[in-house]
């Protein structure tokens, strides 16, 4: 087999995805396949009918755009990153890789159906909270998959990674060392990750919110010099921001109408507790060499065939019967302290009727801050500022604080009626 | 805690720090820092989640929760530029009380935590709160590990992930924290080595 080989895999939102061989044989792996058995939206498919894109798919999309991003920043910033972090023709290489294995593996960790199971991750015995997706990511990185990551001959011959090189820039870790400057495209603002999802969610979902100019962002993504001592940082030339401020745009537009859908919420809030009762403690076995193994036998397959024999519980019924939990009051997106008073006073004219709450908050697909750098360089003068400073549309999009009450769909017209007794007249 | 009572004790440690802080504001990088300094060294359960990036341990959900607290009117963020950057500096807004009421309870318990934090930290600038967040976020690592590190080795590896410090500058902040007792697996700068 030549080991310089590129192989092409069709991608409905990029066109093609290429891969080396070393990437292909990992793609391979047992530990990777489990994401085709991964819905990357959980149930949104009884809302947007189209949504059972997988895992699988997302994973090779945010590999392929953290390359363009990649390539793109060093084409724009090459000064300021040799100059800062050193590198020369051979650590732009191996860095290059080094962000393709990142961006390809970084979702190895999910449970099944995706975020929506994420809270019943078990806690870190360290006490700092719960285990997240990453951890497991970089668990698998370092378990099964570390003979795939190290052992091909272009790593060998070429670069030289372990196995813990790729999962301390998945998690975060200080063993990632300069590479770490790069993690950004992997987890922040402008990363791969959430370019991708955007466009692959909308195009599976069959909604346009989620469109943004991904050329035009990527050509314009850079590396703005640090001062005062502060590392250089991600940020984008004057010419890209109304890219940017589509990217913010279309995360909102997402949140809203796709990510927070009232009823898909209802569908995570019943996965979550049927999940409870089919999970061994109620939890997933953590990332601990002891427990990784049976963490990587949960896939969406087994979840759904426990649910088909009857095993959810309530829940689980509640799922495939589509008797889901039905929304009787919502909060505004932003809320005053009138809201607040508002949604106390329905939260006790409710009482027991409320059987569940969603927080907007709470969401993994909340929408974060949207301070993204503009960076400009005009005649020589060099000037920063935030998206915000440029872009009115983005300074006036506060955060989404909404919160969604939820009944049972039997007693829906009764908590109903509670709700309108409640705000009337503070409306 | 449930996640209602999360939120308010959050919004109101954000409140307290920006109405505390040194000079009646506070920058966004250093309410990220003290956040984690706050939640690893003190052990205020913050629920954040906190990883590394270049520019030190970082939780997108602190900025979350300040933009929470920015449209409750608990604090109010004045953009300001300075040569090369800009920033931001956040201060007490006119409905602060209600955030410190909603969470009274949470900052009585931990108010010695914030006045440590404000104390210890409070003068300090954004690349030097980068720095020695980054120092303390490797250190835990290492302890977790149940590695002991000599300050040399911990700063070497503080200088892999921030090459634009100096070594020895690097090994005067460890030096420090370690004096402090802020270290776990590098306890002094001497019975390490």
């Amino acid at each position: 087999m030549d080991p310089h080989r590129i192989y092409e895999i069709r991608c409905p939102v990029h066109g093609f995805v290429a891969l080396n061989d070393w990437e292909r044989r990992i793609i391979s792996h047992p530990a990777f396949q489990r994401l085709r058995r991964i819905r990357q939206l959980a149930w949104t498919d009884q809302v947007y009918p189209g949504a059972m894109h997988t895992r699988f798919e997302h994973s090779l999309g945010v590999m392929h755009t953290a390359t363009l991003l990649y390539d793109s920043i060093v084409r724009n910033a090459k000064d300021v990153l040799s100059r800062e972090l050193g590198y020369d023709d051979a650590g732009f290489r191996r860095n290059r890789q080094l962000v393709r294995l990142a961006a390809l593996l970084h979702d190895a960790g999910h449970s099944p159906f995706s975020h929506a199971s994420e809270e019943l991750f078990p806690d870190q015995e360290n006490g700092e909270g719960k285990y997240g997706h990453e951890q497991y990511s970089a668990a698998i990185v370092r378990g099964p998959l570390r003979g795939a990551v190290e052992e091909h001959k272009l790593n060998q011959g070429n670069y030289g990674f372990t196995a813990d090189d790729v999962a301390s820039l998945i998690e975060g870790s200080a063993g990632a060392k300069q590479g770490i400057f790069w993690r950004d495209l992997i987890t922040g603002q402008m990363d791969a990750d959430r370019m991708d999802y955007l466009l692959r969610d909308s195009h599976h979902a069959g909604v346009q919110y989620g469109r943004f100019d991904l050329h035009r962002l990527i050509s314009t993504v850079t590396a703005i010099p640090g001062v005062g001592g502060e590392p250089p940082r991600l940020g984008i030339e004057h010419g890209g921001w109304h890219a940017a401020e589509a990217l913010v745009l279309a995360r909102y537009f997402m949140f809203t109408q796709v990510y927070f859908h009232k009823t898909r919420v209802a569908y995570d809030i019943h996965l979550r507790e049927a999940l409870k009762e089919l999970l061994p403690g109620g939890h997933f076995p953590a990332p601990t060499p002891g427990e990784l193994e049976e963490f990587l036998k949960w896939d969406d397959w087994r979840v759904l065939g426990l649910l088909a024999e009857g095993n959810g519980g309530e829940h689980g019924e509640r799922l495939s019967s589509r008797r889901h939990y039905r929304m009787v009051y919502q909060t505004n997106e932003i809320q005053t302290e009138t809201d607040r008073k508002k949604l106390a006073r329905v939260r006790e004219a409710l009482g027991e009727l409320v059987a569940a709450e969603m927080p907007a908050g709470r969401s993994w697909y909340k929408r974060d801050d949207t301070d993204i750098a503009v960076y400009r360089n005009f005649g020589g003068q060099r000037t920063v500022a935030p998206l915000s400073d440029h872009s009115n549309v983005v300074r006036n999009l506060g955060k989404n604080d909404q919160i969604l009450v939820y009944c049972l769909p039997e007693r829906k017209q009764e908590a109903a009626k509670k709700v309108e007794e409640a705000i009337h007249g503070l409306e | 805690m449930d996640w209602s009572e999360l939120q308010d004790a959050r919004l109101a440690v954000i409140t307290e720090l920006a109405s505390r802080a040194p000079g009646g504001h506070i920058g966004r990088t250093a309410l990220m820092k003290f956040c984690y300094l706050l939640q690893i060294v003190r052990g205020v359960s913050l629920g954040y989640r906190f990883t590394l990036y270049s520019y030190g341990p970082f939780d997108s959900s602190v900025l979350s929760d300040l933009s929470t607290a920015e449209t409750l009117n608990a604090v109010q963020s004045n953009l300001t530029y300075y040569p090369g950057g800009y920033g931001y500096q956040i201060r007490q807004g006119e409905h602060a009380n209600s955030a410190l009421e909603a969470g009274q309870d949470f900052l009585n318990r931990h108010r010695g935590s914030i006045d440590w934090v404000l104390r210890e930290f409070g003068s300090h600038g954004s690349a030097d709160l980068e720095l020695e967040s980054t120092i303390i976020y490797a250190d835990r690592e290492a302890a977790r590990r149940s590695e002991t590190l000599s300050i040399e080795l911990l700063a070497q590896r503080v200088r892999d992930v921030k090459p634009h410090f100096v070594e020895e500058y690097i090994r005067g902040k460890a030096s420090q924290l370690a004096d402090k007792g802020l270290l776990k697996a590098c306890r002094n700068s001497v019975s390490a080595r």
